[in-house]
């Protein structure tokens, strides 16, 4: 606490207009050390532009700021607006977000950063037009320049004379609000370096805000995620991008394409839309919101050194566990160890691609996973209990499996309706009606036609990629929170293959459940996995984040693997 | 009018030797039915002289109590068609019943099933059926079930093996991990899969109980009273020196013409039947 530069504690901002108030931040609690930095990150509206101008005090007028902001131990919120200039730009200073009315169009670049030196400091005259050249070098821009009108200039040098405004009276913090929105990638890249350098320099404390995720990864040691005014994750920048706790974390990382060169990109789903004060401000979007989450806040707790969530179930649950599962064949007295000491973890809402080539005994253990054979040695648990025979399988919400082959995966003397029908008729779920509703629905949910004559269809009337699709409706109408696909596209041709990939995808994210994907298909695994497990003559052999797998082997046949896929 | 279509359609794939054997099914099945209209002359008390030759009188002659041959090959067809479909239906449905069960328990029960059906298998069938017929006596009702008890190893064999292929299929895998019991995977499943092939035994089977029938006639172990066409044969053999008149041309060969025709034409039948089914509906 004692190198502590500034200290935000319990900070809300509640804009008010006529009609009604918003509460932009709530209850928001951070510490900024000397020289060190913190990045805020969230989708837009999430709070982290006001936090900034409330530490700046700038809100007064339009919006009621509660809790305190102490630089040192000199609580700001309640000075007067004459001893708050004092440190406002002199000891805090800001870079707006860029933009062409930030700056005054009828001053030049010159007169801007004058009047800024003018105004807090105590140098006048030669001094300051020095300074201001000194300054304008600093951020990387010729002298030259500083004549010119903001609008003349292009938006990377803007976003500098903004820095060098902000530089002028050496702060000791520095809040960088979405520094390099609507940069290209060139300047972008520069103005993130320019700030490195200067972070490194100046040793200032540095506080950036983004909703990009490599700018943080970039500029901050440290990183809080916003959502709807809340903290919902904090940690190490490091730790947060590797193995983000929250499920928006994860969403937001994922949305990423920096992040994920591979994947295809999927946002989080739903609006920003916070309904409900008490409940947590992630309910509507969340995919393992259980009953609790719509009454209770959670509050940020910690988990682990320097990691704290707030999330009523301690971050992302683990859905399913496959503790050192055996199961050996014997073929002639030969003995064929399918799976040796496989260890397996899924957790709520990912997709783990499990990758291996065939008779590698990545069916086996799938078939383990999904309780329709028994391991020799091991457990599996999902959501904590241990599945025995078709525990797991036989309820709504539990664990579904999809089958490799879509021709034996259906009866084809059944009709459509009757293959998607079948669990809810087994477990009698529903009425006739209810059960015909549901069917309809899972049905347009894979795309389908659902309509009287289609459903009364008899399967052998369709298509290999209409059956999985078939396949597929039917472990959807269970609503599963874990859906097992085993090698589901690889009878299928390319282009019904893709249809049929994405179509899986896009329900996962918006369904939010999770999702083993089997397959000996690298480039299809690249694409969506977010996990990588590696199989190879039933052990795994390497596991660890796509991009980790991906990107720098550890096994030298995974290696082997992914060499020949390029 | 959907299963009249159905059915339609059914028939146009059958060749022509099926249609043939389709047509003289039905005939029988017509000459069992309307019997009584059909036959002019009474089938168990004598119209006419003994052994009359066929005739306007008497369309296929008499035999050597004067009774109308026409009328017992009419009445006879009754015995032979329910004879024939009663052990066929009765050891096709049992024997169906069993396989599945046996399929679908597997493990010892299988074990078990299967060799009651080799010991079955193993056995003579007609000497084992003269010996069951003799013991229960003679009825219409006992041959049914003697031979039913000595068909139902052929249903039972091909419907456990269909079953237990039908038990690998992923369908079937999946109605279980949804808590699928024995009667739905039955219903639902197995059934559809092995209702063709029933039927293609179920038929196979008739025309084997109608020559077994008349075989244990010919040998006199029939319904005495029943007068099946095994039976007119058993009384035209037994009179003696029927090879030395002209009587066995139609004494003799009215029955045996009857039969073979009954039978050849459920074999064609049985031929379309299985064609149909192994090229895929």
């Amino acid at each position: 606490m004692e190198h502590s530069i500034i200290r935000v504690e319990n900070l809300s901002v509640c804009y008010h207009s006529e009609k009604r108030r918003t509460r932009a931040v709530n209850k928001v609690s951070f510490n900024l050390d000397r020289g060190s930095s913190l990045g805020i990150i969230g989708e837009s509206g999430s709070g982290k532009t006001s936090i900034a101008l409330a530490m700046m005090g700038l809100l007064k007028k339009v919006a009621t700021v509660d809790g305190q902001v102490y630089y040192e131990d000199k609580e700001l919120n309640s000075l007067a607006e004459k001893e708050r200039n004092l440190y406002r730009w002199g000891k805090i200073a800001i870079v707006f977000q860029n933009s062409l009315d930030v700056l005054n169009p009828v001053l030049t670049v010159h007169e801007q950063i004058l009047e800024c030196l003018l105004r807090h400091t105590v140098l006048t005259g030669p001094a300051a037009d020095e300074k201001v050249v000194q300054l304008l070098e600093l951020v990387g821009l010729k002298a030259g320049w500083n004549m010119h009108y903001p609008h003349q200039l292009s938006g990377g040098m803007r976003q500098r004379v903004l820095l060098a405004m902000a530089l002028s009276c050496d702060p000791e913090i520095l809040i960088v609000d979405e520094p390099t929105t609507a940069l290209d990638a060139m300047a972008k890249d520069e103005i993130v370096r320019l700030l490195v350098k200067l972070h490194r320099e100046k040793k200032f404390a540095l506080l950036v805000i983004s909703h990009e995720m490599q700018i943080i990864s970039r500029l901050a040691s440290r990183v809080m995620v916003m959502y709807g005014g809340h903290i919902v994750e904090e940690g190490l920048t490091k730790d947060v991008l590797k193995n983000p706790l929250h499920t928006y974390t994860r969403g937001l990382i994922q949305s990423s394409p920096a992040i994920n060169p591979y994947r295809d990109l999927w946002g989080i789903p739903g609006e920003a839309e916070q309904n409900n004060p008490e409940g947590c401000p992630f309910y509507d979007r969340c995919n393992q919101k259980i009953l609790e989450c719509q009454a209770k806040l959670p509050l940020l707790e910690y988990i682990s050194l320097e990691r704290r969530v707030a999330c009523n179930r301690g971050g992302i649950t683990t859905l399913l566990t496959g503790r050192e599962l055996h199961k050996s064949f014997v073929f002639k007295g030969k003995t064929i160890k399918a799976c040796d000491n496989c260890d397996l973890t899924i957790r709520s809402g990912e997709v783990v691609v499990l990758i291996g080539e065939s008779g590698s005994g990545k069916t086996t253990l799938a078939s383990i996973l999904a309780g329709v054979s028994t391991p020799d040695e091991g457990e599996v648990l999902f959501e904590g209990e241990k599945i025995k025979g078709n525990s797991a399988t036989s309820r709504k919400n539990g664990l579904q499996i999809v089958f490799q082959d879509p021709f034996t995966a259906t009866n084809e003397h059944l009709s459509i309706a009757q293959v998607v029908k079948e669990p809810l008729d087994i477990l009698k779920l529903g009425t006739k009606d209810e059960k015909l509703n549901n069917v309809r629905q899972a049905l347009q949910d894979v795309q389908l036609p659902s309509d009287d004559e289609f459903i009364n269809k008899k399967c052998h009337c369709l298509s290999g990629g209409q059956r999985q699709r078939v396949a597929l409706a039917r472990s959807l109408v269970m609503e599963p929170k874990l859906l097992i696909a085993d090698e589901i596209s690889s009878m299928l041709d390319p282009s019904t293959q893709a249809n049929v990939l994405r179509l899986l995808k896009g329900l996962q994210n918006t369904r939010g459940f999770a999702m083993l994907f089997i397959t000996h298909d690298l480039a299809l695994a690249r694409k969506i996995a977010d996990r990588v497990y590696v199989m190879y003559n039933g052990k795994i052999i390497e596991h660890g984040s796509a991009v980790e797998v991906f990107d720098s082997p550890k096994e030298s046949y995974t290696n082997k693997l992914v060499d020949n896929l390029l | 009018m959907k299963y009249v279509k159905h059915i339609m359609i059914g028939i146009k794939r059958l060749t022509v030797l099926g249609k043939i054997g389709l047509g003289v099914v039905l005939m029988v099945l017509f000459l069992a039915v309307f019997s009584d209209w059909l036959a002019l002359h009474p089938y168990s008390i004598p119209s006419g002289d003994a052994l009359e030759a066929p005739g306007a009188g008497h369309w296929l002659g008499t035999d050597d109590l004067g009774i109308d041959i026409w009328a017992q090959i009419c009445f006879g067809a009754r015995i032979s068609i329910l004879v024939g479909f009663g052990t066929a239906l009765l050891a096709g449905i049992g024997g169906s019943i069993i396989g599945i069960f046996s399929g679908y328990s597997g493990g010892l029960t299988d074990k078990l099933v299967m060799r009651l059906t080799d010991l079955v298998i193993v056995l003579p069938d007609l000497p084992m059926m003269i010996v069951l017929g003799a013991f229960f006596g003679p009825s219409v009702r006992n041959i049914i079930i003697v031979l039913a008890l000595f068909s139902w190893t052929i249903p039972t064999r091909i419907v456990r093996s269909k079953v237990l292929s039908v038990k690998q299929e992923k369908y079937v895998e999946a109605a279980m991990s949804y808590g699928a019991g024995f009667w739905h995977l039955t219903l639902r499943h197995f059934l559809p899969n092995i209702l063709p092939l029933v039927m293609v035994s179920v038929i196979r089977l008739t025309s084997r109980a109608i020559v077994a029938e008349a075989s244990l006639a010919f040998l006199g172990l029939g319904d005495p009273i029943s007068k099946s066409w095994g039976l007119i044969l058993n009384h035209a053999i037994n009179f003696k020196g029927i090879y030395f008149t002209d009587y066995w041309k139609w004494w003799v060969v009215s029955p045996i013409t009857a039969i073979m025709l009954l039978v050849t034409a459920i074999a064609f039948i049985s031929r379309d039947m299985e064609r149909i089914i192994n090229t895929k509906a």
